[in-house]
């Protein structure tokens, strides 16, 4: 059996201000996720980390510990990596007041 | 005695395999898709842009891409599919309203009758210790078809629609509708060769004849039964022969189709949708065991 691989695109066309997060990523399949995350626009204010969070059913969330920071040129890219994470990922940011990011995140799964 | 007339013996070799005697296929077999085997060309509905991704009409951009999931409850762990460990799950935002719809795109090469069944269940997440059965607005199908390009003048592009109303408002609706009224076509950009119509709005749809029906939505948020739909398109006259839910089929005499003009790009088009709508700032899901599509030859 050909190994199973897929990219999701998880966010898109979102402005980002505050508590943000992309929607959940079910993946208990995969062994290994690699995130790209693109900045879609120049980002501004006072950037915070974008983290991976992991979690027990997909509506409770705990960091996972690696983390990236959020790109601030448009088109710029960063890239984040994260395996043995159980069933459920996703991106977190807490944007402070003043900052607004547009990215465009996928997530890519074997 | 043994027959060997060959729509027996085809029969007899449906009925013997136990991933398809649970399927009625038409003699050809146009896909078995088990996700169990991964997600078989199912993929996210992806509004039409020009330019900039800015131009995709507003109700695309809740779509979310379908995952494979094991049906996980936070009290009860993984549910599991039908058979075997993985469903399709297509879900929406939480965000009251939003649809999300996953797509497998295909052409067909004989304008003729096709047969669409599959086995799903629906669910709201489970964030409340509440029965939640208001929560899930509908669950849904569209064809998506074009005649090809040979057909002449009159050829249409037809899109039925059908969605069991499950909620609306905080009320239990539990019917059948379907879609006939031609959503506004918008020009997409500025080189005039794109456009776009956003046709699952929560607008325009209509009661199936004699359409209401209960369903097994069960006794808690996290408790799912798996059940069995059927629609049979007739790609050559355009017209729906028959729906089926479970134990339940319906009069077709009164459905009809959104139809529109055939567009340049999308001869022989036979696409196949699968949609969830949310009545709550909660997700829905829509979990999809198995699809058989089947044709004649």
């Amino acid at each position: 059996m050909l190994r199973e691989s897929v990219t999701y695109v998880i966010n898109r066309q979102e402005t980002w201000k505050g508590q943000c997060a992309t929607e959940p990523v079910e993946a208990g399949w995969a062994t290994e996720a690699i995130f790209f995350v693109r900045g879609m626009e120049e980002a501004g204010g006072d950037l915070p980390q974008i983290r991976a969070q992991v979690s027990p059913d997909g509506m409770r969330w705990v960091d996972e510990g690696a983390a990236i920071p959020i790109p601030q040129k448009r088109d710029a890219i960063e890239f984040l990596r994260v395996r043995h994470f159980g069933n459920w990922l996703r991106l977190k940011a807490d944007l402070p007041e003043g900052a607004t990011c547009s990215l465009l995140v996928s997530v890519h799964l074997k | 005695m043994f027959s060997t007339d060959a729509a027996d013996i085809r029969e007899g070799l449906v009925q013997a395999d136990p991933r398809l005697s649970r399927f009625d296929p038409l003699p050809r077999i146009l896909c078995l898709d088990d996700f169990d085997r991964g997600h078989c060309g199912w993929s996210q509905l992806m509004g039409n842009y020009e330019g900039s991704l800015d131009t995709i009409l507003p109700g695309y951009r809740n779509i979310t891409n379908p995952m494979l999931s094991t049906l996980s409850h936070w009290d009860s762990g993984s549910h599991g599919a039908m058979d075997g460990t993985y469903a399709l799950k297509i879900a929406t935002r939480p965000k009251k309203d939003a649809v999300s719809v996953a797509i497998k795109r295909l052409t067909f090469r004989k304008a003729g009758p096709v047969r669409l069944e599959f086995y799903a269940t629906f669910k709201p997440e489970a964030t409340d210790l509440a029965l939640s059965d208001r929560d899930l607005k509908s669950i849904g199908l569209v064809l998506d078809l074009q005649v090809g390009d040979r057909h002449g003048a009159g050829g249409e592009r037809v899109m039925p629609h059908l969605r069991y109303l499950n909620s609306a408002e905080g009320k239990l609706h539990q019917k059948w509708q379907f879609k006939r009224r031609r959503p506004q076509v918008r020009e997409i950009g500025n080189n005039g060769e794109t456009v776009s119509h956003f046709h699952l709005a929560d607008e325009g749809w209509e009661d199936l004849e004699d359409g209401a029906q209960k369903l097994c939505y069960n006794e808690i948020a996290t408790k799912v039964n798996w059940h069995y739909f059927r629609f049979d398109f007739d790609i050559e006259s355009m017209r729906a022969l028959r729906f089926q839910c479970n134990d339940r089929a319906f009069d077709m005499a009164g459905f009809d189709s959104i139809r529109l003009p055939a567009m340049k790009n999308l001869w022989c088009m036979l696409n196949i949708c699968l949609f969830a709508e949310t009545a709550a700032d909660k997700r829905a899901f829509l979990y999809v065991d198995s699809v058989c599509l089947s044709g004649m030859l």
